[in-house]
Parts: C-alpha cells; sequence; structure tokens
C-alpha cells in the first residue's frame, strides 16, 4: 500500500508520454466503461488496462494494484446479485438480470480504478503538476494541491506505522487483533496522526512559501511538455477506444 | 548585514514569549553559532531571520529584524527569500517534491533563474553535498541523513548570500557533519555567504563558527566571539549546554597550574597548549 501511488523509474512508451496524453486516455477509458453496456467490449477495456500496465513495463504492479480491486470487486459482486430483483431467477434468488448488472458493476469499476492508479505510478508527480499548468492552464495552487496530496499518502502512513509502533512498545498488542477490534484500537491514534499533520503541512507550506511558491507562473516550468508522434498514436486509440463504446 | 533590534515575539495562542528583547547583530560574511537547552528560542529566531516570522507564523511582534537594510515587516516573504536560504530541522516537512532533482529544480524554477544556468547550478550544488549519485532517486527511498543533504542542497542551488541552518547535521553521522561544516566554511570563506546555524555538536559549531550566542527561556543570554563565550563554560553548563572537552581541558589545566590558560576550541590548540605545559 505505501508505494502503491509511488512512482516507477523507466524509459518505456507509456513513461515518455505526455502526463497531459495519459490524463487524456484514463478519462477516455472511464468514460468508454460508463458509455458501453456490452461486457465483452468491458472486458476489452479491462484487457487494454492490463496491457498497458505491461507496455509500461509494471506487471507487477499492475497485478498487485488488480488482485486489491478485486478484493472489492467480489463484495460488490455479491452485494449486487443478492439485490436485484429483476429478470428470471437462475438459481436461488439470483436473476440473470442480476449476474449481467453485477457483471457491468464489477468490470466498470476495476476497469475505471486501474487506470488512475496507472498513471500515478509511470508519471512522476511534478511532471503531472507542470504539464497540467502548462498545457492545460490549471492554476498553479490547485496542481500543487494535488501532487502534495497525493505525496502525503505514503508520508501519512508512514507516520501512522510509527505512532502504531509506539503503542506496540508500550503494550498495545495490535497484531493480535483483527477486523472490527483492531479497527476501534486504531480509532484513537487518529489524533495524533491529525496533530503531526496538520503540523507538517504547516511546515511544508512555509517551505514552499519561502522557496518563491508565490512567484511561480505559467511559465517557470524547467521542462516542457510538447506533444509528440507518441501522443498522435495515443490519441488515435482513445478514439478507437469511444468509437468501439458508442458502437457496441 | 543582519540587526536585531529588541525583537520580542509571541506565537498566535500561545501565552509564553517565545523570544524576549534579542539584540543580535551578524557581520556580512558573518559565521555565528546559535546554541541553548530545547524550547529556548532557537528555531523562532531563524524563523524571524528567514522572514517566516512574521510572515506565515503570526503572533505578537515587537522590534525589528533587517536582512542588508531590509526590515523584515515591510519586505515581502519573497523578497526576503532571495536573500536568505533555510534549512528546517525537520527535514521531511521542508521537502516538496518526490524525486532529488525535482526537489532542487523547485526553487530554481519559482525564482525565475535563466534555464542555460539551472543544470550547472544543480550540479553544483549536488556535487557539494556529495550527494550527485542521489539525483534520480526517489526521495522516499533516501536515509535521514541523504534527505538532509537533499534539503541542504536545494538551499545552495539557490545561491542566497545568508544562509540560515536549523539543526543540519541531526540526522548526519559524525563524518559528514563535518563535511556539511567544512562546506559551510568554504562557502563562507570564498564566497562570503553569511552563516547561521542552530546546532547541538558543540565541538564542531566551537571549532568553525566565529561568533556564537547562548539562548535561554527565550532572551540571549551570552553573545560575542565563540573563545569568549566559551570562557564562560561554568555559566553555560548550568544551563545545560555542554562545552568542548578541549575547552573544559584548559578550565580544568588553569585552576591546576595556578596560571590562567587560554581557551582551547580546537583539538589542534589543546595540542598545542599541552605540549607548552609539558615543556
Amino acid at each position: 500500500m505505501t508505494n502503491l501511488f509511488q512512482y516507477v523509474p523507466g524509459n518505456s512508451v507509456i513513461h515518455r508520454m505526455n502526463p497531459v496524453t495519459k490524463i487524456f486516455l484514463t478519462i477516455v477509458i472511464c468514460v468508454s466503461a460508463f458509455i458501453s453496456g456490452n461486457l465483452f467490449y468491458l472486458a476489452g477495456l479491462l484487457a487494454v488496462d492490463l496491457l498497458i500496465g505491461v507496455i509500461a513495463g509494471v506487471p507487477g504492479k499492475t497485478l498487485t494494484i488488480f488482485k486489491g480491486l478485486l478484493k472489492i470487486a467480489l463484495f460488490l459482486f455479491v452485494l449486487q446479485i443478492l439485490l436485484v430483483r429483476k429478470g428470471t431467477p437462475v438459481l436461488w434468488i439470483i436473476t440473470d438480470q442480476g449476474l449481467l448488472t453485477a457483471g457491468k458493476v464489477v468490470l466498470r469499476l476495476v476497469v475505471v480504478c486501474m487506470p488512475l492508479a496507472l498513471v500515478l505510478a509511470v508519471t512522476r508527480i511534478s511532471d503531472l503538476t507542470n504539464s497540467l499548468v502548462q498545457v492545460l492552464h490549471v492554476p498553479y495552487p490547485y496542481a500543487f494541491t494535488l501532487s502534495t496530496a497525493i505525496r502525503f499518502v505514503p508520508q501519512f502512513l508512514e507516520e501512522m506505522s510509527g505512532i502504531m509502533e509506539a503503542q506496540t512498545a508500550r503494550g498495545v498488542a495490535f497484531d493480535k487483533a483483527r477486523g472490527l477490534k483492531k479497527f476501534s484500537m486504531l480509532l484513537p491514534l487518529c489524533a495524533p496522526l491529525l496533530i503531526s499533520s496538520v503540523r507538517r503541512t504547516d511546515q511544508t507550506a512555509a517551505a514552499a512559501e519561502i522557496r518563491g511558491f508565490r512567484l511561480r507562473t505559467r511559465a517557470s516550468g524547467y521542462r516542457k511538455y510538447p506533444f509528440t508522434f507518441l501522443d498522435l498514436a495515443a490519441a488515435v486509440c482513445c478514439g478507437l477506444l469511444l468509437a468501439g463504446a458508442i458502437v457496441l | 548585514m543582519i540587526e536585531i533590534q529588541d525583537l520580542s515575539f509571541t506565537y498566535k495562542n500561545e501565552q509564553k514569549p517565545a523570544l524576549q528583547e534579542i539584540r543580535l547583530s551578524v557581520p556580512d560574511s558573518g559565521f555565528l553559532g546559535v546554541i541553548g537547552p530545547a524550547g529556548a528560542g532557537k528555531t523562532t529566531l531563524a524563523r524571524a531571520v528567514s522572514g517566516m516570522i512574521p510572515h506565515h507564523y503570526t503572533g505578537d511582534y515587537y522590534g525589528s529584524v533587517k536582512v542588508n537594510g531590509l526590515d523584515t515587516v515591510e519586505t515581502s516573504l519573497e523578497e526576503i527569500s532571495r536573500l536568505v536560504g533555510m534549512v528546517f530541522q525537520d527535514v521531511d516537512s521542508q521537502i516538496v517534491s518526490p524525486v532529488v532533482e525535482d526537489e532542487l529544480l523547485y526553487g530554481l524554477e519559482n525564482f525565475g533563474i535563466p534555464r542555460e544556468e539551472i543544470p550547472a547550478r544543480m550540479e553544483e550544488a549536488l556535487r557539494k553535498v556529495g550527494i550527485a549519485d542521489l539525483r534520480d532517486r526517489m526521495i522516499g527511498s533516501l536515509s535521514g541523513g541523504q534527505r538532509q543533504k537533499v534539503a541542504i542542497a536545494s538551499i545552495l542551488a539557490l545561491k542566497p548570500r545568508i544562509l540560515v541552518l536549523d539543526e543540519p547535521t541531526g540526522e548526519l553521522d559524525p563524518r559528514s557533519s563535518r563535511q556539511v561544516f567544512a562546506l559551510l566554511k568554504e562557502l563562507n570563506e570564498e564566497q562570503g555567504i553569511t552563516v547561521i546555524i542552530i546546532e547541538q555538536k558543540i565541538m564542531l559549531l566551537c571549532e568553525f563558527a566565529r561568533q556564537l550566542a547562548v539562548l535561554n527561556g527565550g532572551r540571549i543570554v551570552r553573545q560575542g566571539e565563540t573563545r569568549d563565550v566559551l570562557a564562560h563554560a561554568e555559566e553555560l553548563e548550568k544551563l545545560g549546554v555542554n562545552c568542548p572537552r578541549v575547552t573544559t581541558l584548559s578550565r580544568v589545566l588553569s585552576a591546576k597550574t595556578g596560571e590562567e590558560q587560554p581557551v582551547c576550541t580546537s583539538l589542534a590548540e589543546a595540542e598545542e597548549m599541552i605540549r607548552r605545559l609539558i615543556q
């Protein structure tokens, strides 16, 4: 979990793509997944997601994300087949309509979440921020907020495990508790985590300010993000995906 | 030149003043060491010099801080930041980027350093701190000491005229700590950069700093040339500030021999003193 959002350095086709193209591709996949109700098309999109992961040279990470999503998907699947009452019964209270809807929901969930996580794995956060500011004209403070939020996730987890270690050292048996009990043990730790996080956030703000945060303009970025042939190819793929979603 | 006149500061929502009636002046190209027990106001003093007080941290502010003639209250934080670079005590909160290279780029981009100048500045800063090989690494994967060096490099790249460092060697091993001090000395002597350093490693501080200021309870209890301040070793020890062993040695020898020995600040000086006494 700690490194789920972390950038994996590389020089793959996906790495070299313009960050804006990657965001665009992600959005196209998400939109396509909601336009089309065809199970085969959705399964195809899932294959596209996995293929992107493989091309980007992060198959291991792709699989980890996939497995993580599968757990949530399974839960949703069961919930859907038990709740949908329309259609003819197939087995017990499960209907054919229920199975179809559940399948769609689950596939959509996985298809939509995977590229979002993958984008972060193959793009430096600073590139993401800078390209949003330079190409899409997003105001810098918003882009900075986004990148800081993403960057803080592993930091908070690190801090949380630090607090847990400190508690364990004083006799709290986190390792023996499970499920709801463990959750109730973790709840009181939110206060120290919140306090230290707020303090840290404030200091980071100060650190950014004394290094010219307010002076930054759209032209400030050292790296530039021109569109290349690669991005054109990606755009064509996007077009095909969208067309497929509308037709199927 | 930094001139602090009767500065008193109380953080917002706090009762106790963090600084009281501070009077301090650091000449151009000065090298000031600041020392004192925990909660003495050292970090607050650093924040006041770097303009974070009163621009970022607000509260009751009396007196004045002038940096190269500019009053920090009237001057914008950006203007002060162009002159003063600050390295934080909590390195993790200072870092704003996930990759070493980006961390160095951040300030350079913001201050509008010309593109063609940027690569050389980054290389120089990384090389000086001795982390040229870490350039493309994720900061999250670095050790505490390496992160501290990244933070120092990111400030050095901006080439400030005044450097304020809040315990910059807290996470460093003895050898790296000495390297950082040697680098500061080099910048100070060759480029005339003013250095203000808060440090607990008293031995290093006394060896490198030309001036010392001792803080306690928000007040400066003693300041002056390092050697003069160290002459009041007993007073410092009462405050919980340990003196370097060489200084203690010269004090003990003064008492034992019955004649006043010079205050030593480095091993070489102590060696010379002992040789002289043996002869």
